[in-house]
């Protein structure tokens, strides 16, 4: 009972995003009239949450003067000439103000703790750029300010479904914004698959037929192909959550969480998904992945190169492959949404991707807020996301040409109608952590799925509470 | 009363004198209490809160007794950690660089008396690692040890084998080589220095009793070097299990928790996981057991009688 319900939930979230897709690609055309959920995602209220100790009231058109911090990292160099572009625009504007970019190219684990660090001791920038999933533990830190009152007296935030909103909305505020949404594929060679006797336009009937792929590629013994990389471990950082744990535990019908919030541990889907690594760890799977740092810089670059096989990963890997050689990814790069226990490709994993914040210990939150619209016009959302390839946030941003002309780009956007949501909750974090040792035990071949699944409900217990952990048999 | 004015006198006096050492013992006093003193005094304060880097915990800080340290001593790894540690240090620091550093002192000393030309090219080698930055050691080792571009793999493909998981197969034994290939010159250095002040005419003595050159040694020298050898290997025991960087460039702590080392794992729960309380319990029982090591290390080096 209470898996229909969350389904439902689920299903209308889903048929939400359908308005994006609808903008964009034309191809969900039953999506837009769903009514809006319950989330508090759309009370923009009207002025009521004015954020403590801004000066001037939000979005007033009082001259911005002053220096505005904004940090963010970026390892692979797509984003700087927007950031700088949006620092001009906000420059030519208000002549007074000045931006200071820090641009840190340090992969996302390391700006994050170097970001908590500043701003534990109080420092830190105005604005800065991280995932949107850490929108909750960040404001129970009260590190960030609540945008409700700066959302509401801008006329583009009309532009953000619904569903948008509500990835960056926890506790009834708006606390982020995000460019672009995070979603992933399964994505395969045609190329390998064909040596192997798989056809081109391969289609997993189910789970298991990920691994009957893979074994095939192995079995096929060509020289230097690796048949399948699955995140596993800390090394795979959230990746090991988002990229692999996650997606199979829905496939095999699990849930992070049941209907009251209890984190659930070990299951009998729990089971599924660390048998699944078993298998996958027994030969077909790299274990350098456990040890490797950063081992998605390998798996990316060999996927693109023709010698890893299948790989799950998240939409924005394939603008690496496309931007080295555009022809050769497009005829060998496969991409099928992720399959369940027993059927065919069928969902995704969706998330509110990375996104803008303002710092609440800012001496200047107005010019951060002023930097943030800057940052997320149309045209910067629309350039940015068609490079560094994400379906848009805002719907506008989708009307580029090189944006509607793209198919990776249009099927992607497509396929947020079929994808399913981490609910934003501050705990997830902790969650990951134990996802990522479970895996890895398993993985190694130090475990069992059964032992390792009953760890499970250790760590999370350990970590987040006894209370909050529930097990089901 | 004249013994009093005697004992009131040289107290004054060995006060005159200890003040001059108290002066110049103040700046190293203050720079430990800055830096170790401090900092320790820190960490044991936050061990006994919820602290953290973000989430609830970080806006609200409370004390929690000993929640962390219950927490720690039922923690499903800790028991692990504590094995890889003591096994990283047997391994690395006792039978790696200690053992290796005083076989190497031994040899080179023994070159240098009878004029080896080699010799300062060995001494040389062996230097090399030490004066490396340790991260850049571990990136060294990464180069060599990795599974797609590692040299290791490399040579081996050449021969037509391979390629071999180093790290995944025998991470613990590469993190041990590492590191005894990163710390076996400073005890190297160490020893030499210790050797050539043991004059050459107790060996000259020793061999004209017609001792060999094993009893020589255990007779003689082993004696001779017992304070500066606990010394030595208290140091390369606290530094060893105090290692971090060079495993965490090298294998994270991974596969699974196979080289999840206690220093390391503080790390990882401070600021991976951003529970800085529960990483500074991990760090003050890491200094608890350091001071264990220090206390029966330097029990041995009392000169015996």
């Amino acid at each position: 009972m209470d898996e229909v319900i969350r389904r439902q939930i689920t299903r209308r979230r889903f048929l939400q995003l359908g308005a994006v897709t609808a903008v964009a690609a034309a191809c969900t055309p039953a999506a837009t009239g769903t009514p809006l959920p319950s989330t508090g995602a759309s009370a923009a209220p009207g002025g009521s949450a004015a954020p403590a100790g801004s000066g001037a009231p939000a979005g007033s058109a009082a001259a911005i003067t002053g220096t505005i911090n904004v940090s963010y990292p970026d390892e692979a160099g797509l984003k700087p000439k927007y950031v700088e572009q949006a620092a001009a625009a906000l420059k030519a504007q208000y002549p007074g103000a000045d931006v200071k970019i820090d641009l840190q190219k340090v992969g996302d684990d390391d700006f994050y703790t170097k970001l908590l660090l500043a701003l534990d001791s109080g420092t830190g920038p105005d604005v800065f750029h991280v995932g949107g999933t850490s929108a909750g533990e960040l404001a129970d830190a009260s590190y960030i300010e609540p945008l409700d009152s700066y959302v509401s007296q801008w006329a583009d935030w009309s532009q953000y479904p619904d569903a948008v909103r509500s990835g960056v909305t926890y506790k009834g505020s708006v606390w982020a914004i995000p460019y672009g949404l995070d979603m992933r594929w399964l994505y395969y060679r045609k190329d390998d698959l064909q040596k192997a006797g798989l056809p081109a336009d391969w289609q997993p009937a189910n789970v298991q037929a990920i691994l009957d792929a893979a074994t095939a590629v192995k079995n096929a013994n060509e020289p230097n192909v690796l048949p399948y990389a699955l995140y596993a471990g800390p090394a795979g950082s959230s990746g090991t959550a988002d990229h692999a744990f996650v997606p199979l535990l829905w496939a095999y019908g699990g849930e992070l969480q049941d209907s009251s919030g209890k984190w659930i541990g070990d299951s009998p889907a729990t089971q599924k998904v660390l048998t699944y690594y078993q298998n996958a760890y027994n030969g077909l799977s790299p274990k350098e992945i456990l040890t490797e740092t950063k081992p998605w810089t390998a798996m990316r670059e060999k996927l693109g190169n023709g010698q890893l096989a299948l790989l799950y990963e998240g939409g924005w890997v394939y603008g690496g492959w496309a931007s080295a050689d555009k022809a050769g990814t497009q005829q060998n790069v496969g991409y099928v949404l992720h399959p369940t226990e027993s059927g065919g490709p069928s969902f995704t994993v969706g998330g509110p991707g990375t996104c803008w914040y303002i710092s609440s210990r800012s001496a200047n939150k107005q010019g951060a807020w002023e930097f943030i619209k800057a940052m997320n016009s149309a045209e910067i959302v629309g350039k940015l996301n068609a490079e560094d390839p994400h379906p848009v946030a805002r719907q506008d941003a989708a009307e580029i040409p090189e944006f509607k002309s793209d198919p990776y780009l249009v099927a992607s956007t497509a396929a947020l109608s079929k994808a399913k949501f981490v609910a934003p909750d501050p705990g997830y974090s902790k969650v990951i952590e134990a996802i990522q040792k479970v895996t890895a035990s398993v993985a190694a071949g130090e475990m069992s799925p059964a032992d390792a699944s009953k760890q499970y409900t250790t760590y999370l217990s350990q970590a987040l509470g006894a209370d909050k952990v529930t097990t089901q048999s | 009363m004249a013994t009093t004015a005697v004992a009131a006198n040289a107290r004054r006096r060995s006060l005159r004198r200890n003040r001059l050492y108290l002066a110049g013992l103040t700046p190293a006093a203050f720079l430990l209490a800055l830096f170790f003193v401090g900092p320790a005094l820190w960490a044991l304060a936050s061990s006994f809160t919820n602290r953290a880097l973000v989430g609830l915990d970080a806006a609200n800080p409370r004390f929690v007794g000993l929640d962390n340290y219950i927490r720690l001593f039922s923690d499903p790894d800790f028991g692990r950690v504590i094995l890889n540690s003591v096994v990283f240090v047997i391994g690395s620091a006792i039978i790696g660089q200690f053992v290796l550093g005083l076989l190497l002192a031994l040899l080179l000393d023994h070159a240098q008396r009878r004029g080896f030309l080699a010799t300062s090219l060995v001494y040389a080698s062996v230097l090399l690692a030490w004066v490396n930055p340790t991260i850049i050691a571990g990136f060294l080792w990464v180069a060599m040890f990795d599974y797609y571009n590692g040299s290791l793999n490399s040579g081996l493909q050449l021969l037509g084998i391979g390629p071999v998981n180093w790290l995944g197969q025998g991470p613990m034994l590469a993190i041990v080589i590492a590191n005894t290939w990163r710390g076996t010159a400073f005890v190297m250095l160490i020893f030499l220095g210790a050797l050539r002040t043991i004059p050459t005419d107790i060996y000259e003595a020793a061999r004209v009793d017609g001792a060999g050159p094993f009893r020589r040694f255990w007779d003689h020298t082993l004696p001779l070097l017992r304070p500066i050898a606990a010394l030595t290997l208290l140091s390369v025991t606290i530094a060893t299990f105090g290692t971090f960087i060079l495993i965490q460039a090298l294998t994270n702590g991974g596969p699974a928790l196979q080289t999840e080392v206690i220093a390391l794992y503080a790390y990882h729960e401070a600021f991976q996981n951003h529970a800085v309380g529960y990483g500074s319990t991990i760090a003050v029982v890491m200094l608890a057991l350091n001071f264990a090591f220090a206390a029966v290390f330097l029990r041995w080096s009392r000169p015996r009688v």
